[in-house]
Order: structure tokens, then sequence, then C-alpha cells
């Protein structure tokens, strides 16, 4: 989810960057597209998560996401197990010249109340995202474009400001890219859930039958479905919302719901491996914990009165060298969360372990020796004093305990002592920014699954972090990648950028989360959906 | 409200006076049961948070020892007799240890709101007034309005959201100042206005005593006569919104201090995975604690109201006591009192206080 | 409590009885006024207090998007929203949208304030109405029965358990109740109001009320009603036993103060029988006391519900302002806050009526 005035300050770098050929996406047709079969069954989700405002220009989180991807058109998307950005509602999408990106639709294409789907609507979509530009709404993705044009029915143009933006495509498969019905939505404020519900403005996989906010949405199958994905195997899916993670667990377990997906404890989830009434199911994660170094605040940070840059940069790879990310993964979060050793998760193009190689014994494990000595060497006297600040509640229920983990595994070297401090999300987000917090934590999950997602956002100067970190070199490697086309050089940059990163430290990362879901043992497709793109989609489920 | 007549008494002797003493040796029967089971729990709370440190195995935030790492969620084991939690925490010690963290809330809260209720309770009842007039319709408004609710938004405000030890105390106590301040106040001030009018304070005021003199040596001291049963009232309701908040998570930090209900909250996903002993202990220290300070509240109310007291002793306590009823965990008597504030000044219950839980 | 009152006695000043309360030419009439009126003071500082707090606490926006965006785009979007004006401004401009009967609509998720009153309202509501008679059902006849057993075995027994009622916490009792009711026995759904399949059957009706158990005798269906109910047994009984325990020692104090009264002791004399005084003489006149307390007993359960609401994701007022106060959505806890004081201004109104009408000796 990344910053407006970093991308903002992206774009306009890109812009007087070098141009790069035009790339074109693959047009292959649509699939699925023709069966009708009927499609039968129910299956009943359950969920912790909350939705927001179901009008995609007013909400920007994961439990809004989650009913968009099934109800709303997406142009482009990625197929199961896939993260490979493919035309789903679209027929071909491709840079026609470095700031145009034009998508042609199919004809015929209909919203499951009868309106006519056409470009008309796509062009109405980004305008009113742009207009609105809701508190609460994506539109600060929308940095580089500029405007959208539809020259015919079939037709759109989307005018970038920034020249050959590999990461636009991504974009339009993510939070604001959700297309609706200009017949239906107001073209600048937020419509109303139950307005979108009566109109049955939705054209994705299934449409929403009932809706009782935040408690039950029941979706149905949507038989005049055209995109990407196969049709949906299962007539009628009925989402339970939750507040307690317990509470969801119990249900699952004694088989009252089918699936539960986001989020369960570690602790529930260990327990439910063993249950032989239920089958836990992991898929790869994108969510990532990691741990900021404030440059200015930090023990002999730049605005310290013993400001010395070298002797910060020892105690940041003092740090890394002791966090034990074993006991986090094991004992805090049962393996739902495993070590991870970059800045970009295992799982996605480019990623590598960087601090895996420059940290520790080589191997992943915490090397007191090595820490004491990289202290010594830059002259500093231990143990070093350091005040870690991290959120109760935002990045789950564990992070008392994954805290409790680093303090001992900084203090059981003798080169720190630890004051852990936890303080409520909202205070957090305005005394971090406000150079309060020295060393703190910090959590991501990925607006689009794309390693850009995880550097632009993080290293260019000016980042959302605010910790004042900056390296010239780093900072024309980000923007050299998001306009490289070629894949295998844009990952070599991406490597190269890790490293780089890495032996600077600006933040720790690692933890990455795996995607659990649990389901009865009677539900099939869960693996399916599963995958990089982080989005659960319903389609994919089926109960025998 | 009956104050004794006044020749009736003489001045008692040092160990009837002294609140809760006096009681006990008043009790008889089960009324005595009860308070000696209140107290001997209270004793052994209070002695449990004092010598915390020889009784706790481990510290409230180790997660190893000499031997190694604890192991998160071990089962009850000659090492760790209340077993460990997801944290590796030892649960006894965590046990022990928050008996620290609930004393001190009691202790801020109490003695906060104390001073604060009956000051502006002894202002208000005896100066009367514009100030008197709106401090009784704020007191109602918050008397009024669900509690824990206010309690939330206090500790956010208080604390800033951090969750240090004194952050989490004084949030956790500074939210319940607020809401057990109308109550003393509330007390307080009908006290007093019924006190003014008596005719030792108008004697005194003949004979020239100042204001300030009259309120503090006549007044207050009559006034207060009351306050034990609130204060252990209010020492529970402490406990128990401290514990709430803790559960909601807006507890103390597990490394900064031990506190029950964060312990709760913590555990719930252990007990519906059959790991029953992280959340047992830290609910049965609350529900142990609280019940040790209601007994004795309990006790101390119904020997306060003769109606309720033994009745073999009746008579002869009759002539000291005054009809004082204050009903644990709620009020014994109809409506806010700021109506009968704003229309005489003058009209209470008959049983003189009245206490919210 | 008798520890100071030796200390003006010594003094010798006399003392009087309890003043008698003065009489009132207004009379009744005038109390309602004046007691109507009081519910827009009450109302007006709880806002207020409300309003100041929660802008001292955060923005919504930093709440949602603090993750995610820098502090300068954090700002402009506040700057959109006008949470960067005076204080004073937003507060009057508040309080002039309140007097047109205009909530405003919250912020996180765009509704209207009035329409997340209508929706969470009747779900407290109801809950707060099955704990009633879980609380009436068991703390008035074990008040009465304790009241009988007076300082008997049978008495210490069932006062213990009504203080450990009170001393056990809602949600430790939520989850206690869930573990051994919903997961060993399986006897009541684990939580929520009703299952899925009643929900979507309900949800169906053309005029439903928000009230489930209307809502399910709508449809006809006594499986979907059964369902609605059971979901309501085991919140009930964790908010009603709260409560119950606070009957029980209302009734019993009371009751064991109309045993001692005159007439019961000259029916006592005329021979009537115990158990008799004890229905006939001395139970109606307890109740009394009961009913005035129900008012004050409204804040006090919609405390409990809160947490009650939490633990078996019971989506009420309490449950909705908790999730409100997270996002620091101002709106939505402002308009909550009004509504949950109007409820219970209203509520001690009416029953201070109620106890004037039941008790001519109330004085006014």
């Amino acid at each position: 989810m990344t910053s407006a005035s970093t991308n903002r300050r992206r774009a306009i770098l890109a812009a007087a960057g070098v141009s790069v050929a035009a790339l074109t996406l693959a047009a292959c047709a649509p699939g699925g597209g023709g069966s009708t079969e009927a499609a039968g069954g129910t299956i009943t989700i359950g969920t912790t998560e909350q939705i927001t405002v179901l009008d995609p220009a007013g909400s920007y989180d994961n439990g809004t996401l989650a009913v968009h991807t099934q109800v709303f058109p997406y142009l482009l998307n990625t197929d199961y197990q896939s993260t490979e950005v493919q035309p789903d509602l679209a027929e071909s999408a491709e840079f026609t010249s470095p700031t145009e990106y034009t998508v042609t639709l199919p004809e015929g294409l209909k919203w499951a109340n009868g309106n006519d789907l056409t470009s008309s609507d796509v062009k109405f979509t980004f305008d009113r995202q742009l207009k609105i530009a809701d508190p609460n709404g994506p539109s600060s993705l929308l940095y580089n474009l500029d405007s959208v044009e539809a020259p015919d029915d079939t037709t759109v143009v989307f005018h970038l400001k920034a020249e050959n933006d590999q990461v636009f495509p991504l974009i339009l498969t993510s939070f604001p890219g959700a297309i609706v019905d200009d017949e239906v939505f107001s073209p600048d404020e937020i419509t109303p859930d139950d307005e979108i519900v009566e109109a049955n403005a939705f054209a994705g996989p299934y449409v929403i039958e009932s809706y009782d906010f935040n408690n039950l949405v029941s979706y149905k199958a949507n038989p005049d479905y055209k995109g990407l994905l196969p049709p949906a195997k299962t007539e009628t899916v009925n989402v339970k919302y939750y507040t307690e993670a317990s509470n969801l667990k119990l249900d699952v377990q004694e088989g009252n719901i089918d699936v539960a997906n986001r989020t369960l404890s570690a602790t529930d989830i260990e327990d439910l491996r063993g249950n032989d009434n239920v089958k836990v199911v992991d898929g790869p994660g994108g969510e990532i914990r990691y741990l900021v170094f404030n440059f200015d605040t930090m023990p002999f940070g730049a605005t310290t009165a013993e400001a010395d840059p070298a002797k910060a940069l020892a105690v940041r790879q003092a740090i890394a060298d002791l966090i034990d990310r074993d006991a986090i993964s094991e004992d805090v979060y049962k393996g739902t969360f495993t070590p991870l050793y970059s800045y970009i998760p295992a799982g996605l193009a480019g990623a590598n372990e960087a601090l895996k190689d420059q940290y520790g014994d080589g191997s992943g494990q915490p090397d007191p020796e090595k820490a004491a000595g990289r202290l010594e060497t830059a002259g500093i006297t231990t143990p070093v004093e350091l005040n870690i600040q991290y959120v109760a509640e935002r990045y789950g229920p564990s992070s008392s305990d994954e805290y409790a983990v680093i303090k001992d595994s900084l203090e059981s070297s003798g080169l720190f002592t630890v004051n852990l401090q936890s303080t409520e999300w909202v205070q957090y987000s305005k005394d971090r920014v406000a150079d309060l917090y020295s060393v703190f934590q910090m959590g991501w999950f990925p607006d689009y699954s794309d390693a850009d997602n995880y550097l632009t956002p993080f290293f260019l100067p000016e980042n959302f972090l605010v910790n004042h970190y900056e390296n010239p070199e780093v900072t024309d490697l980000i923007l050299e990648q998001a306009v490289t086309p070629d894949p295998a050089a844009r990952e070599a940059l991406i490597g190269e950028i890790q490293d780089k990163v890495a032996a600077d430290l600006s933040t720790i990362p690692y933890m990455q989360g795996a995607q659990v879901a649990v389901t009865g043992t009677d539900v099939e497709g869960t693996e399916d959906t599963l995958d990089g793109s982080f989005k659960f989609r319903y389609a994919a489920l089926s109960k025998g | 409200m009956t104050a004794a007549p006044v020749t009736a008494v003489p001045k008692r002797r040092l160990r009837d006076r002294i609140p809760v003493v006096h009681q006990l040796r008043q009790s008889v029967g089960l009324q005595r049961g009860m308070l000696v089971t209140g107290l001997v729990m209270l004793a052994i709370f209070i002695l449990t948070a004092i010598f915390a440190a020889l009784i706790a195995p481990y510290g409230f935030a180790q997660r190893a020892d000499a031997s190694g790492s604890f192991g998160s969620q071990q089962p009850p084991s000659p090492e760790h007799l209340f077993g460990t939690t997801v944290g590796s925490y030892d649960v006894l010690s965590r046990v022990v240890w928050g008996t620290q963290t609930a004393i001190l809330v009691v202790v801020v809260a109490v003695i906060l709101s104390l001073f604060i209720g009956v000051a502006l309770g002894l202002y208000s009842g005896y100066f009367g007034g514009w100030l008197d007039r709106i401090l009784v319709v704020i007191c109602d408004a918050i008397y009024a309005f669900p509690s824990l609710l206010l309690a939330i938004v206090l500790s956010i405000v208080i604390s800033g959201g951090q969750s240090s030890l004194w952050g989490g105390v004084l949030a956790a106590a500074g939210s319940i100042v607020v809401v057990f301040i109308p109550q003393y106040f509330r007390v307080i001030r009908a006290e007093t206005v019924r006190i003014k009018a008596e005719p030792f304070v108008e004697s005194a005021k003949v004979l020239g005593a100042s204001n300030s003199r009259i309120v503090f040596k006549h007044v207050f001291r009559n006034a207060t006569r009351t306050l034990p049963l609130i204060i252990t009232l209010n020492s529970a309701e402490a406990i128990l919104t401290l514990a709430a908040l803790g559960f909601l998570g807006f507890g103390i930090e597990p490394t900064a201090a031990a506190e029950w209900g964060y312990d709760l909250f913590k555990a719930q996903s252990d007990v519906t995975s059959g790991i029953w002993w992280t959340a047992l202990f830290p609910g049965l220290a609350i529900v142990f604690t609280v019940l040790g300070i209601m007994l004795v509240g309990e006790s101390l109310n119904d020997l306060a109201d003769p109606r309720l007291r033994g009745r073999r002793r009746v008579a002869q306590a009759a002539g000291e006591v005054a009809a004082t009823s204050v009903v644990p965990g709620g009020a014994l008597s109809a409506g806010p009192g700021g109506l009968s504030g704003l229309e005489d000044g003058e009209t209470f219950d008959e049983h003189g206080i009245e206490v919210k839980r | 409590m008798s520890t100071f009152d030796t200390v003006p006695l010594a003094e010798g000043a006399p003392v009087s009885g309890r003043p008698k309360p003065k009489s009132q030419g207004g009379g009744f009439g005038r109390y309602l006024l004046v007691r109507f009126l009081l519910i827009f003071p009450t109302i007006f500082i709880l806002v207020t207090l409300v309003f100041f707090l929660m802008r001292t606490t955060g923005d919504p926006i930093t709440a949602a998007q603090g993750g995610r965006l820098g502090p300068e785009a954090l700002a402009e979007l506040r700057a959109a929203a006008g949470y960067d004006r005076p204080l004073f401004i937003q507060y009057f401009e508040y309080l002039g949208q309140l007097i047109t009967g205009n909530f405003g609509s919250t912020l996180t998720t765009s509704q209207p304030v009035i329409e997340v009153l209508a929706t969470y309202g009747p779900a407290t509501f109801e809950l707060v109405f099955y704990s009633l008679i879980v609380a009436f059902g068991v703390g008035i006849p074990l008040g009465l029965f304790t009241a009988y057993f007076r300082d008997k075995p049978q008495d210490a027994v069932f006062r213990v358990l009504a203080i450990y009622w009170y001393a056990v916490p809602v949600f430790f009792a939520g989850l206690i109740l869930k573990l051994i009711f919903s997961v060993w026995l399986g006897w009541f759904p684990i939580a929520g109001r009703a299952s899925v399949g009643a929900e979507l059957q309900m949800q169906t009706l053309p005029n439903k009320t928000g009230f489930y158990t209307i809502d399910a005798l709508m449809t006809g269906d006594p499986e979907v009603l059964g369902d609605v109910l059971s979901h309501a047994v085991l919140p009930a009984i964790a908010l009603g036993l709260l409560t119950a325990g606070i009957f029980l020692r209302l009734v019993r104090t009371n009751v064991i103060g109309t045993l001692a009264t005159d007439y019961v002791d000259a029916a006592r004399s005329r021979g009537v029988a115990e158990y008799r005084l004890l229905r006939k003489h001395a139970y109606r006149p307890a109740l009394i006391p009961i009913v005035t307390v129900i008012g004050l007993q409204i804040a006090l359960l919609l405390s409990g519900a809160v947490l009650t609401e939490t633990t078996f994701e019971w989506k009420g007022l309490g449950f909705i302002l908790a999730e409100f106060l997270e996002s620091r959505d101002f709106v939505a806890v402002q308009g909550i806050v009004v509504m949950l004081a109007v409820i219970v201004a209203i509520t001690n109104f009416v029953v201070d009526i109620l106890a004037a009408f039941i008790d001519p000796r109330v004085r006014y």
C-alpha cells in the first residue's frame, strides 16, 4: 500500500528517465466463457475481516477487497496459481505508446442486471476514483494515471504521466481496478452499499444476493460472468463475519461453517492441524513483518548526541546478527509465519536471501559472537540500550509474544538491553512519523503481488516509513527496475537492490506470513486459490 | 440517616472506631463467617502482592532460566505449576505478579476518586450555588452512562495508547476515577447537605467558626462515615474494570507488568484449543480477589443496616450506627440525586446512599 | 459506619433526626417536567465530553491509512476531511447538525448513523431484554428464598453465589459457558444471533424489524424461532446472572425490611403463617425498589453488554461502538453515545414515573 507522495515523486523522476520499449501483454482469450453448466451446492465461509464500504472508490482494505474480488470485474488479473498478469475482462491490453496503455474489451459484455458493460463503464470507474479521491479510498494508487479515454465501446486508453510504467498493469488488478456500473454508481460520491446490492451492479464470478453488512453476505454464481477464471464451482456461497477468532475456530471445528479464512490464531491453526474433521491448507503469503530503524533517533543516529553513522550501522548489523527467526516462527507462530531473509518475500520473482548471507551464522541462525565483534570493532561500549516499539493488535494478537522473543534474543547476548513498549495503533501511526520511535515494528500486506510493492514504498527518499534512509544508488535502481520490461534484467536489478539495502539495513525483515485456510474435509479447491495473488476467490471452492 | 442522640453514647474506644475491626467485633454467626472469609481472602491478596518477589518462582516477563527456554504452552508440571503461556511465560508467576498491578490500580483509583469526589462533594453540598448544580448535572450524566465505554475512551486518552506499566495503570485507574467520582460526590454531597442543616453546624456558625473549619472539622468527619463501604465496592469495581480493559486489548504490555485481564485476553485462543491453564488461573485470580473484597463489602453493608444486622446485636448497635445501606453492585434507591439537588437540595432516599456498581 | 459520629456528639451539639423533606407546591407535575428537561443537559454533557475526548485520540484517517501512507499524504487527506480546522468550529458544526436531528454518516463505513442505530439497537435491546428475564427469574425467587432462610446456611450459600456471579467477569463466564455448553455438550450454538440458514430466511422478510425474535415469528417457521432463541440462551445467562445477583440482594434486603415492619408484625401476631406473610405482605412492597433500580441497571447492563456482545459475536450497539472507537470514527461514536444517553435517560424517566405510580409513598 503505497505512499501517494512517494509515488508521485517516482512518477516525476521516472518521467525524466530513459524511455524503454513498450510492453505488450500477451493477448490471450479469456478462459471459461462458454460453459454454462449449472453449479450446485452451498458453502459457508467464515472470516474475521471486516467490510468497510462496498463501493471500490471508498475502501482500501483487504476485507473489502475480498468482496470486490468476487463480484466486480477487473480488466486484468492473474489466474489461479500464477502471478502473471493476464487480460481478465479485457480481450487485450498493451502499451500503444510509452504513455498510452490501451485495453480492448470483448463485445456484448453485460452486468448482472442486464446493463451493457462497455468502455464507458471503465472510463467512468477511473474518472470517479480520481474525482472522489475518498480519504479511505485507493485513488492514491492511481498516481500515474493522467486521464482515461474511451474512443469506442470496446476500447479504453489510459494516458499515463510517466512512461513505460511496469507497475500500472499490476495496479489494474488491485484495489482501484474494480470496474463499476456507470448506470448505478454516482459519479462524484460514494454509492451506498444497499443501492449497489439492490441494483445488482455486479459482473464478477458471483453476485451478491443478500447483504447484511459485516454479518452475513450471501453470494450466488453469476451465469453471465465472462473472465479469466472458470465458472464458479459452487452455486451459493455464504460469508459469515466474525469478530473473535476463537469463535471462528470453534465454528469451523464443529462443522458449523465450511471454510475459515483470515485470520485464525497460530495456536488455533496448530490445534486444527491435529483435528481429523478439518484440513488446514497453506499457501504462499505476501504479508511480512519487519523492524524499522529511524536513522535520526536510533542509537548513534543523526540527531542523537553521539551521532556516528558507522556506529549506528554496527548496531543495526549486530541486531540483524542476533534475531532468532526460527524461535519466532516456531514458538510464537507455530509455523504460520516463516523466517524471511530479504525485503521481498520468497515466492515473488526476484526475491533472494540477502540477509541470510550477510548476517548471522550464514545459515539463518543468530551469531552472538559475530555481533559482539561488530560492536567492538566499531568501538561501542555494551550493552547498548534499545527502545523497541510495537503495535498492540494491529498485526495480530501475537505481536507481544513475537517481541518478547526478539527482546530475549537481543538481551541473551549481553550486548543489548531492550525496553519494549506497545502502543495502540492510531497513536503509533502518529508517533512513528514524528521521530518519536527509534526502532519499531511494522507489517506490510501488498497492494499487488510484485517485488516493486516491497521496494518503492520503503526505500526511496521520503518513503512512507519516514525513517530518513536515503541511498542514491538504491533510489536509481528502484526507479530503473520499474521501467525495465525484460523480466530477467528486472529481476537482476531487484536482486541488486535487496543486496544493497541489506548492507545498509534500513529495515530488518524477519517474518513472512503464509495464507492459511481451514476447511471441512469435503471442501475442495482451496489450494487453487491460495496463491501469490493473495486474493481468495470463492469460485474455486466446491464441496464434495 | 439518623444520627445518634447526643448523650446516648459515650466516646468509644479506639478499637471500636477503626472501620472493619469494629464491624468484625460487632458481627455474629454467618455474618462474621462471611466477613472473616472475605478478610482472609483480602489478606491473601495483599500479602501475595507484597511478597510477590518471594512467592513467584520466576519473573513476570521471564521466558527462560538457566536450564533453557520454558517452552510455549507447556502444561502444568513441577517446574511450572500452572504451565506456561504461548509467549513462554510462567502462568503462576504472572498470576502472582498480577496482584501487584491490581493493587496498584485499586490504590491509585480509590485514592484519586476519593480525594476529588469528596472535595467536590463537600464543596457542592456545603456551598451550593450554580457550581453545585452544574456539578450535579455533570455527575448524573456520567453516572448514567455505561462506565466501561467511558473507561475505554479515557484509557486511550490518558495513556496515549501506550501500554507501559504506569501508562496502563494510570489509564485503568484514571478511567475508573472518572466513573467513580460521581459516586463519592453524590454520597458526600447528600451527607453534607444533611449535616449542614444539623443544629450543631448552625451553632458552630453562630460561634463564629470559619467555613473551612466547619467543613473540615464537622461536616467532613461526619459525611465520610459511609466511605469504607464504597471503597470496598469501588476496589472490586476497579479490578473488574482493569480486567475488562485488558480483555478488550487496552491492557498493559506483558513485559512491563503482569495483568490478569490481558493474560485472559491472550488466552482466548488457547482455551478453544484445549489449553485450559493459561485462562483458568488468571480468571480465578480475578474471581478470588473480587469475591474477597465483595464479601467484606457485603458484610459491612449488612452491619451498617440495622434491618440486616444479626438479630441479637441490633438493639445494642442501633443507637450508634446510622441506617446506611449500600447494596454492592447495585443501587438501592430511586433515581439520580441530581433532581433532588436541583429541586430542594434536601431529599435523598431513605437509606442515605446510592451506589451504583 | 459509626467511625466519626462521636465527635459532634462529644461537643454536645444536639442532633436532630433526619430532616423531613420539604413538600412542594408544584408536586408531581413539576417533578416530571424538571425530570424530563434534565434529559437534555445530560445528553449535551455526554456529547461534549465524547466529542472532545475523541478528538484527542486521533482521527479515522490515520487509523485506517497510517500503515500505508506517508505523513504528507495523511495530512492532505485530513485537511480534505476538515479535521485540521479549529476544534470549536467542528464542535458547533456538529451541535448544529444534532439539533436538526442529523446524526451524520459514519466516517469509516459511510452509513447514516441513524441506520447504524437501527441495525444494532435491536440486538442490544434483545440481549438486555433476555438478560432481564434471567435476572428476574433467578434473582427474585432467590431473594425471597434467602430472606425466608435468613442467616441460615441456605441464605449464606446463595448470597455468596450472588457475589460470585458479580465477581466473575462476563467475558470469563462467557468463555466457560461456551466451552461447557457449546463445545462439550453441544446444547447451544457457540456464538452469533442466529445460524446462517435462519438469518438468510429472515433477511428475505419484506418488513424485517431487526429484532430477531420478532422476525423469526414472522417467518412462521418454528425452527427459525428455536434457532434464534437457542442463540440467546448463553449470552442472556452470562449477562443476566450478573444482574440476578444484584436483584437477589435487593429483594432479600427489602423483604427482610418489610418483614420487620409493624403491619407484618401485626399480621404475624394474628397467626398468619410465615410463608404466607412472605407471599402476601412482604413480597409486593419489596418489589417497588426493584422497579426503580432497573432504570439504573440499564447503564450497568449496557456496560456488560459490550463484553457479552464481543464474547458472543452478538452484533449490537456495545459491540459496534467498540469497533468504531478503535477506528476513531468520531461521528459514529458520538451518535451512538447520544443514543445510549437517550436510552438511559428515558428509561430512568419512565421508571421514576412508574415508581411514583406504584408507590404512593415516593416523595416529591
